[in-house]
């Protein structure tokens, strides 16, 4: 089992397609959207996380890009400047996820990006402007 | 026997390198398995720290005159308006005046922590013009070399024990508590507790007006009580002692701060505010001192409050102590709720640790307060008489 997150960009061409629906249909996959955005007939951006075999993973991604839709693997969508940021936990009791907190000896904060849904709530809670998404 | 200690005795300990100085959080096992008594006869200083958001803070600024010389009326720094009602060319920067260009994105506390950081201001002055400053308009570039003064001047800092705040309501409110999430999604708190400077001195038995200090990363001083300062205690129903209206007024030179210690931010949908370090170190004069510095943060407690009340009053929600704030999560009417410091420990950690070396190495003296803060005053409201 493999869990990868992703960003598909649709162009006014190929943003009619059910993607999704062809993702979980025909290979399998366990599909979450993160995040949407769409301008009817233009075109847009979905932030998926995808969960499935290895091999279905690589055939869904070379389904969609076949329609020309454009694939991005996301590795780390929010960055956490660590220089800007003085651990005062603002962040914490807002992320939904447990993806930020703060070490229980050290008391500075950890990122566990692996959890991370891309919500934005920490962006706008970071009084130091050390957080960002890159969406 | 009881222990006494005066201030000459431990700062000639000092100079010799000879004093035993802890910060708060070290000293609690040293108390716990030694006894008040014996820790008070063996530890000269404990060190306190604090970092966090101060709303009532600014900076004092002498630019110098130019030629022709301006008396300066309205002044703005990087399009933040600066106070210049006093003589030509003083003025006071507050940290929470946002841009008249940029608006919330940038304010007074970022010109403060660009000024430390030694980048260039752009400085804009108007004026009448008078017989003797016949100039009506100036515009340059200030660095902190180039000014005469530059003091950080903060009315109410290291408020002593502030409560925590909840959101009851069904919508997302942004408070200058931060973002909080509708139906009690979260709970924010800003004290460093057991580490936080007040907290280790509630009866302000040791500090007063003259107390030197660490301050954004130079030495500074205690210059009076802070601004809304209201020292006397509380009980709470079960009856635990609380204390939390305590606060300092403080000075220190801007020009040999640090950006470590001294950080713009940003509150969301609330506005700008500077985030000071400050550093408390308390002389071990009796056993007295010492009990309170041995306080834990199991034992201190503070109110809960709903923020979505838009009143002077708001509800109480009933009351925690920093040890269960400090795990992350609190129950609040049945509810676990997640919470979040505003005030960073690790930074009080590290400012206490510093303030430590700093004794240590024989470099911070301590300063014997010239006057002591008054045991009572009122937390007076705005009445509307028309």
């Amino acid at each position: 089992m493999l869990k990868k997150k992703v960003i598909f960009t649709f162009s006014s061409e190929n943003v009619e397609r059910p993607v999704t629906y062809q993702l979980i249909k025909k290979y399998d996959l366990w599909v979450n959207i993160l995040q949407a955005k769409f301008k009817p007939s233009l075109g847009g951006k979905l932030v998926l996380e995808l969960k499935g075999d290895e091999k279905q993973i690589k055939e869904g991604l070379d389904f969609v890009r076949q329609i020309g839709v454009q694939v991005e693997l996301l590795e780390q969508e929010v960055l956490w400047d660590e220089k800007k940021c003085v651990d005062c936990g603002a962040c914490v009791s807002i992320c939904s996820t447990g993806v930020l907190s703060l070490d229980k000896v050290t008391y500075k904060l950890k990122f566990d990006y692996e959890k991370c849904i891309v919500c934005g709530n920490c962006v706008e809670a970071c009084p130091l402007g050390a957080i960002k998404v890159t969406f | 026997m009881t222990i006494k200690k005066t201030y000459e005795e431990i700062n000639k300990k000092i100079k010799k390198g000879e004093a035993v100085v802890v910060t708060a959080e070290e000293i609690i096992p040293i108390v716990e398995e030694k006894g008040v008594e014996k820790a008070a006869e063996e530890i000269d200083v404990v060190t306190t720290g604090t970092f966090g958001p101060m709303c009532s803070s600014g900076a004092i600024i002498n630019f110098g005159h130019s030629d022709p010389p301006i008396r300066m009326q309205k002044v703005w720094l990087n399009d933040v308006e600066a106070y210049a009602g006093l003589a030509a060319v003083d003025a006071y920067i507050g940290a929470t005046q946002i841009s008249e260009s940029r608006g919330m994105e940038y304010g007074g506390a970022h010109v403060i922590e660009d000024l430390i950081s030694g980048r260039e201001i752009k400085l804009r002055a108007l004026s009448n013009g008078t017989d003797c400053y016949p100039r009506r308009e100036i515009e340059t570039h200030i660095t902190k070399e180039s000014i005469n003064q530059a003091v950080l001047f903060n009315p109410r800092n290291s408020y002593q024990n502030y409560n925590v705040a909840i959101n009851t309501s069904d919508r997302k409110i942004y408070t200058y508590m931060g973002i909080l999430l509708p139906k009690m999604g979260n709970a924010n708190y800003c004290t460093s507790g057991q580490l936080s400077p007040l907290l280790n001195d509630p009866k302000f038995i040791t500090i007063g007006v003259g107390t030197r200090i660490f301050l954004g990363g130079a030495q500074g001083y205690v210059v009076w009580e802070g601004t809304q300062f209201c020292p006397m205690s509380l009980k709470t129903d079960d009856g635990k002692t609380v204390y939390r209206g305590g606060t300092l007024a403080v000075i220190g030179d801007l020009k040999e701060m640090s950006p470590d210690y001294i950080r713009a931010a940003i509150f969301k949908g609330y506005g700008v505010s500077l985030l000071v370090g400050i550093g408390v170190p308390i002389p071990i004069l009796n056993s007295e001192v010492m009990k309170y510095v041995a306080v834990k943060d199991e034992d201190i407690y503070t109110e809960i409050v709903d923020y979505s009340f838009p009143r002077l009053n708001r509800p109480s929600l009933g009351w925690v102590n920093y040890k269960q704030l400090r795990e992350g999560r609190i129950r609040v009417r049945g509810k676990d709720v997640p919470t979040s410091p505003l005030s960073s420990y690790a930074k009080a950690r590290e400012i206490a640790q510093k303030l430590k070396e700093k004794i240590l190495k024989g470099e911070f003296l301590l300063q014997e307060p010239i006057q002591k803060f008054p045991k009572e005053r009122e937390f007076k409201p705005l009445l509307e008489i028309r």
